[in-house]
């Protein structure tokens, strides 16, 4: 439950008319406090959500968690005061008490970090994945210049042909795919592999999200519905796969999630320091990829619920629009930020911020299939996202997120309710009790974080991209609400238990426990069994992979199963043989050479011409492919069938021995 | 304050109690689902092989083989090899056929065969073959898919009245590289005009599917005709076209017209509409029925590049 629901439950109290009236963050957060104080053992809500576990000693859960974080600051400052008094560990104690979450969330995010690296190099190169290993390396060598010769780094004409590659994307993940190269390769040796070490930076914003999206339903709603969403987000096949990549798709859905929850934070904290630590964030956010575009339309909405009618007012008196620091932060650091850490930018600033943007609005269609079609331009079906989130996020997740959507839903409608009865004067049947006001409005500003990226794909000219990963800015919410939902699950089950069973606390615990696994396995075995091919899994309600290539569903994309092909390469090829690489990017290819994830013998070619042997990846539109590959080589019939769960990933046809090129031989 | 809820109310709020407490069970069966199609779901190769041996134990070449559904089909050519010929794989249509085997998976059927007389089905594990019979078989007498060859048939651009001889080519293939879509691949053997060539490809219809046929490049300026030998007619002429599928999925008044004649008399033109996709025509000869003679077929100007066609002379189903 939402802190700022638990306030007392008379509408009256709840929104004294002064609550708006001034601009000033820190009121709003002060306001909020005294909410959270208001706290009474009466409030229903209460009953169906517990608070997170209490992190000062028995006897103070009666407190807000801002109360008992004061606690624990008031202890701290006792303990600073008294440094003999105290051993390390004690210290060390009460340090981690009073850092619970943050502590829990970093944990979170090393176990799932620690998985990924694991499970990379299990995992090919994608097309994308190429095009960056080859700009970071570029990249790599203005930073070597900036290390060893400041001044000539700074120089357009080394500025200019260096931060060309790839400039139509953002440069701060590929200048961390560099650096990460640099240092944790080159110069330390941590990682063997080099796509490890530019793959890096990719996994620890997966691991940003987690730990972020943890701590924001820890403070938001309790600190088990913070877990639950950490290990939703976590437990999904797509995100799984893309949380592998140097590419910027979960590195944007990091940022996404850690911008608004620094927004949040601000509004809620109040002070400079939060304001400016969200235009610095919203800069890196836009610095990452360019679905920081939408952002605004997350902010600015919520900023006007929080703000609108103080600024009303202020206005009414002022003739004055006041804008709140926030927001005025934002507009102002986050570009300051986003040309200052894009080194393209800083000559020719307008044209090339003229040409980033239109290359993003005006950028290529792919080709994508959907339930056996394959479309290439706008208007995508609506169905699209819809089906597509059903049929690639764990069905138990998408249950418990309906729950938790719901309840905050209804509380927003009851509130809504309130208000609109107190202004209009109105009886309304429902709700009797009206939740009381949240000063925040983190339920609103959650349903815009999910919303705002979704509604994207509603509208008429937006095409298919590339699927779920062009809304994966929308799970860590989507996330959040499943954690709420869980709260929900597991309170009514822990009511349960104590009602029809004779078990203690701790065994209820240990049975909420058992719950929580239980609800996590399928999502868990889905996950890991996707891997390596986790843009080819579906859920098991939809028929798992085959089920998938029943409904005509997209199989992959971006060609990185050539690389699960190796054993079979090593078996049957020998030093000389040429492959055609199909869909794979030549720079992905070539590090596949040279990490010997494919056998460095082979030479990859560009056409089934010249290979002996040549591969095909299933996809509807590259069923091209697979025919031109039959008039090369004179057969249909593929040497070896890549397949995961039954289902077609990649065929591999060999050259017929002896045969002419040309026309075939078994028409 | 006053009472608790009313009954009903309060009998409501225990349903949805109950109904959050099964929450658990939804994922115990997602887990089961994920168990059973990750393990005994999958169809092991073995059942693929025993479907093979079943197969060419009573294949005829005339037979058809299918492979249900269709994402399944690599996975029947990899097994079937030689069985799974070009022809079979790139058909136009089935009414050639006199029998299919149907192999399949999933409990996946070919709508085409909705109407033929199941004549027999055996399972192989998790693969199910059916044996079926056209009702109505129209047999092939010639193809000309068969007669691209330096031999039988003779290609020549005709612009202006003037007909200048296109020669044959033993060479490399054109096309491919690691961006798709790329285009219908030029075959390696091909006759070669000035501006354009003819050969046998296999074309991505729009349909997605295969489609073995002549890949005859149109020319903006001339006509290509082709002179097919020694064919045997018969009651009507059979055909399919289409443009490559990323070029039809874009609807154009544009179409491609291919005339055919025989003995200096014209049978008749097809035209094919840009988006039309992969589609079928009929020309009747009946009064050709029996002969052979030299078949010309005579695609008209065009600036549509990726056209490709088949043809072939029927005789009408036995009644």
């Amino acid at each position: 439950m939402s802190k700022v629901d638990r306030e007392a439950t008379d509408a009256k109290d709840a929104e004294p008319p002064e609550e708006t009236q001034r601009l000033n963050p820190a009121m709003v957060a002060a306001k909020a406090k005294v909410a959270d104080a208001q706290v009474t053992a009466t409030d229903p809500n209460l009953k169906e959500t517990p608070k997170a576990p209490p992190v000062v000693p028995a006897g103070e859960d009666a407190k807000s968690d801002d109360a008992k974080a004061k606690t624990g600051d008031a202890k701290a400052k006792s303990d600073d005061a008294e440094p003999d008094a105290l051993s390390i560990g004690q210290r060390a104690s009460a340090w981690a008490k009073r850092n619970v979450d943050p502590l829990i969330g970093v944990g979170i995010a090393l176990v799932y970090v620690a998985w990924l690296l694991g499970t990379a190099r299990s995992l090919g190169f994608s097309r994308d994945e190429g095009f960056y290993f080859s700009a970071s390396g570029e990249y790599e060598r203005w930073f070597k210049l900036l290390f060893s010769t400041p001044s000539k780094a700074f120089e357009r004409t080394v500025i200019d042909p260096i931060w060309a590659a790839n400039h139509e994307h953002p440069s701060l993940m590929k200048s961390l795919f560099a650096l990460s190269h640099h240092f944790l390769w080159q110069k330390w040796k941590i990682f063997e592999d080099q796509s490890t070490a530019f793959r890096f930076p990719g996994m620890l914003s997966m691991g940003l999200a987690l730990a972020i999206t943890y701590v924001f339903g820890a403070r938001a709603f309790s600190r088990r519905a913070g877990i639950i969403a950490a290990v939703a987000l976590g437990l999904m096949p797509n995100v799984f796969y893309h949380a592998h990549l140097a590419c910027f798709d979960v590195p944007i859905m990091a940022m996404w999630i850690t911008c608004i929850f620094t927004y949040w934070c601000a509004e809620k904290e109040g002070g400079l320091g939060w304001a400016l630590a969200a235009g610095v964030m919203y800069g890196l956010t836009l610095e990452t990829k360019h679905n920081a575009w939408m952002l605004p339309a997350v902010f600015l909405p919520h900023a006007v619920l929080v703000h609108g009618r103080a600024m009303a007012a202020e206005t009414s008196k002022t003739a004055r629009l006041p804008v709140p620091a926030t927001l005025i932060a934002m507009a102002t650091i986050g570009p300051a930020v986003f040309l200052a850490l894009w080194p393209w930018l800083w000559n020719d600033t307008l044209p090339r911020i003229q040409e980033y943007v239109n290359f993003h609005l005006h950028h290529d269609y792919y080709n994508i299939e959907f339930l056996g079609v394959t479309y290439f331009g706008p208007p995508s079906p609506k169905s699209y996202m819809p089906v597509m989130i059903a049929a690639t996020v764990p069905t138990v997740t998408l249950v418990l997120f309906a729950i938790g959507a719901f309840d905050r839903a209804r509380v927003l409608a009851a509130r809504f309710a309130g208000w609109f009865g107190r202004t209009f004067e109105r009886a309304l049947p429902w709700p009797k009790k009206t939740p009381a006001t949240d000063p925040l409005h983190t339920d609103t500003l959650l349903f815009l974080s999910l919303s705002v990226p979704l509604a994207v794909f509603l509208l008429p000219r937006t095409p298919i991209f590339g699927g779920t990963k062009h809304w994966i800015t929308a799970y860590p919410a989507l996330a959040l609400f499943a954690g709420r939902g869980f709260d929900l699950v597991a309170t009514r089950i822990e009511a349960l238990l104590r009602e029809k069973t004779t078990l203690d606390a701790t065994k209820r615990s240990w049975a909420l426990a058992f719950v929580g696994a239980i609800t996590f396995l399928a999502p868990f075995a889905v996950t890991r069994h996707s891997h390596p091919f986790g843009l080819s899994a579906y859920v098991p309600f939809f028929g798992g992979t085959a089920g998938g290539a029943d409904l005509g569903l997209n199989r992959q994309f971006w060609g990185f199963t050539t690389q699960s092909l190796d054993p079979w390469f090593r078996e049957n090829t020998k030093p000389g043989d040429t492959v055609y690489i199909m869909d794979t990017a030549w720079q992905s290819w070539q590090r596949m050479i040279d990490e010997k994830r494919t056998p460095p013998w082979l030479r990859g070619v560009g056409s089934p011409a010249e290979a002996e042997i040549s591969i095909v990846h299933h996809e509807q539109h590259i069923n091209e492919i697979d025919y031109n590959i039959w008039t090369e080589y004179g057969t249909a019939a593929p040497e070896y069938v890549l397949t995961h769960d039954g289902v077609p990933i990649v065929s591999v046809y060999r050259r017929p021995h002896g045969l002419l090129r040309g026309r075939g031989r078994n028409r | 304050m006053t009472g608790g809820p009313k009954p009903k109310e309060r009998s409501r709020l225990a349903l949805a109690g109950w109904l959050l407490c099964a929450v658990p069970l939804v994922a115990v069966v997602e887990l089961a689902l994920h168990v059973k199609q990750t393990s005994s779901d999958v169809v092991p190769e073995s059942d693929w092989t025993a479907a093979r041996d079943a197969v060419k134990a009573e294949v005829r070449n005339e037979d058809l083989i299918v492979f249900e559904p269709f994402w399944a089909d690599p996975l029947g050519r990899r097994t079937f090899g030689d069985l799974a010929t070009m022809k079979r794989e790139g058909r136009s249509d089935e009414r050639r056929f006199p029998r299919a085997f149907e192999v399949s998976i999933r409990g996946a059927h070919d709508a085409t065969l909705a109407g033929w007389k199941k004549l027999k089905e055996t399972r192989h594990g998790a693969v199910t073959v059916t044996l079926f019979e056209n009702p109505a078989p129209t047999p092939v007498l010639d193809d000309v898919l068969d007669l691209v060859t330096p031999e039988r048939l003779t290609v020549s651009r005709v612009e202006d009245g003037v007909e200048q001889p296109c020669a044959f080519q033993r060479g490399g293939s054109q096309g491919g590289s690691t961006i798709v879509p790329q285009g219908l691949l030029v075959p390696a053997d091909r006759f070669v005009c000035g501006g354009g060539h003819v050969g046998v490809a296999v074309l991505h219809a729009l349909d997605h599917h295969p489609h073995l046929c002549v890949y005859a490049t149109p020319m903006p300026g001339a006509s290509l005709r082709m002179t097919f030998s020694n064919v045997t007619f018969g009651s009507s002429l059979h055909g399919h076209s289409g443009i490559q599928w990323l070029v039809e999925r874009t609807p154009t008044p544009d179409k491609v017209a291919v005339t055919f004649s025989a003995f200096d008399r014209p049978i008749g033109t097809h035209h094919h509409k840009v988006g039309a996709g992969w589609v079928g025509f009929e020309l009747p000869t009946p009064e050709l029925e029996g002969k052979k003679g030299d078949l010309v077929a005579e695609i008209a100007p065009s600036s549509q590049r990726q056209f490709c066609f088949e043809a072939t002379t029927r005789r009408e189903a036995a009644r």
